[in-house]
């Protein structure tokens, strides 16, 4: 029991994970015939907010193509990716009380809050031009041997190292 | 082995612990909880249970080992420390094997049959791209969390994430909105670009395995001449 | 022997392993940098940076989701 003890209370090696988070995709893959992807689903409950809004949006230019339409039958709340976003926020939770180390940790500052908010809108949309986020457009793309993968890996680098500037200019 | 000084802080400092909660029956309460979810799914759609399953694993993996793709990319630029990014490289190592497979097993030879038939997640290649991720670079990275690590850590309990993903929706929404400008001036002018097609599967796995296991190397040596942006 | 103590409770990724960075570049070998932290991949992140630039360094759970690092400076 020791060993349980010590794979739930210890953190991992990371290695580990990289090696369990292939073995992961792999199955999602082979299961369900799409790796994994988070941010349509981000783009789906948005959609569904404004929905439940009222605003009409079906129209938008952006579900004509590319294969971005709602596939039959589902609908914005009800798709894979509510399914595996709500699991894995789930599955990290589970990880966390296991380990005895779950605290709601609040917001230091506004300026955190700031650039929180600021850095999530910048994901949102640099996730629609490169058809992914670091997930649908790197982890999952370079493996399917599709080429953007690799220069959306080169550019994040650029990106990072600008994120990097921004940081110590303003944060530290 | 940590030192004695060190042993000596720990121990006075273990002194005055506050009282640590057990939390361990939340997380019973919580796997309890997942499998009633996943008996329910697997009731209506099978192909949904399965996920369940899997993004519940996913999460555990995360949170446990920590793995974190922004930290891949930021620590080797800001510390030039780059355990993570080595352990995606290996990431990547196992899955272009395992996609490999399932590729071959979905189209067999033909690689030239149309990226809509082709299973995995091919999309079309231009300076949308670059863009696209230079944004995401700079988001995650004064955001403190990419897509899966947000996902992450509101499953841990930190509210910062929270905005992060509230801002991430309003930002997925609002590029969706704009999708039109950039599909009509860039997007729909390039192309997807499927690698196998120019060089046929098994050459295309080979080159890209041993590009990965270059890079490894490379990134390796990177670590220990420890490269540090200056603060 | 000096002891010096930074509060990270509160503080996104890259924060606490840069203000630990910063504060051991000014201290004296054999002192050691006791941070407090509530942000779980710390203990990864900068443990795993800590041990690479040679310092000793442990960390110890002070509560549920708070630990505090110790970082020896070696070098």
């Amino acid at each position: 029991m020791r060993v349980i003890e010590k794979i739930i209370k210890k953190p991992w090696p990371y290695i580990a994970g990289g090696i369990i988070l292939a073995l992961l995709n792999i199955t999602l893959f082979a299961f369900s015939g799409k790796p994994w992807r988070i941010t349509t689903g981000f783009l789906y409950w948005g959609m569904g907010i404004l929905e439940v809004m009222g605003v009409d949006h079906l129209d938008w230019h952006y579900f004509t193509v590319n294969g971005n339409q709602l596939s039959e039958g589902k609908t914005f709340f009800n798709n894979e990716y509510t399914v595996i976003n709500l699991s894995v926020m789930m599955g990290a939770s589970i990880a966390a009380f296991l380990a005895s180390e779950f605290k709601w940790k609040r917001i230091k500052n506004r300026k955190q809050l700031l650039f929180g908010l600021v850095g999530g809108v910048l994901m949102g949309y640099g996730s629609r031009l490169s058809f992914g986020c670091n997930i649908g457009a790197y982890f999952s793309a370079i493996p399917s041997f599709s080429l953007h993968g690799w220069v959306y890996a080169v550019f994040m680098f650029v990106g990072a190292w600008l994120g990097c500037k921004l940081l110590f200019k303003f944060l530290l | 082995m940590a030192s004695s000084k060190i042993e000596e802080l720990k121990r006075k400092r273990q002194l005055k612990n506050k009282r640590k909660k057990n939390q361990v029956i939340y997380g019973g309460v919580l796997i309890f909880i997942g499998i009633i979810i996943y008996i329910l799914l697997l009731k209506n759609n099978f192909l949904y249970s399965v996920i369940w399953i899997i993004g519940l694993l996913i999460g555990f993996t995360l949170q446990k080992s920590r793995f974190c793709f922004t930290a891949s990319f930021r620590d080797p630029i800001m510390v030039g420390s780059s355990s993570v990014l080595k352990a995606v490289i290996i990431a990547f190592i196992i899955s272009t094997i395992g996609f490999a497979f399932i590729q071959y097993n979905a189209i067999g030879g033909n690689t030239a049959i149309g990226y809509e038939n082709i299973p995995g997640k091919i999309a079309p290649l231009g300076i949308h791209t670059a863009i696209g991720a230079i944004l995401f670079g700079i988001g995650m990275v004064i955001a403190g969390g990419c897509a899966s690590g947000t996902l992450m850590r509101i499953g841990e309990g930190f509210a910062l994430q929270m905005v992060v993903l509230s801002g991430f929706i309003m930002g997925t929404v609002l590029g969706g909105y704009h999708f039109e400008f950039w599909d009509r001036f860039f997007i729909s002018r390039s192309k997807a670009i499927y690698i196998p097609e120019y060089l046929g599967l098994p050459l295309t796995v080979t080159l890209q395995i041993i590009a990965l296991c270059i890079l490894y190397y490379v990134v390796d040596i990177y670590q220990t001449k420890n490269n540090m942006m200056s603060i | 022997m000096l002891e010096v103590r930074i509060d990270c409770m509160h503080e996104a990724c890259p924060i606490p392993l840069l203000k630990a960075l910063k504060k051991l570049n000014k201290m004296n070998i054999g002192d050691v940098l006791i941070m407090e932290t509530d942000h779980s991949c710390s203990i990864t992140n900068v443990i795993d940076w800590a041990k690479k630039q040679g310092h000793e360094v442990d960390y110890a759970e002070i509560s549920d989701g708070e630990w505090e690092i110790y970082i020896e400076k070696r070098q």
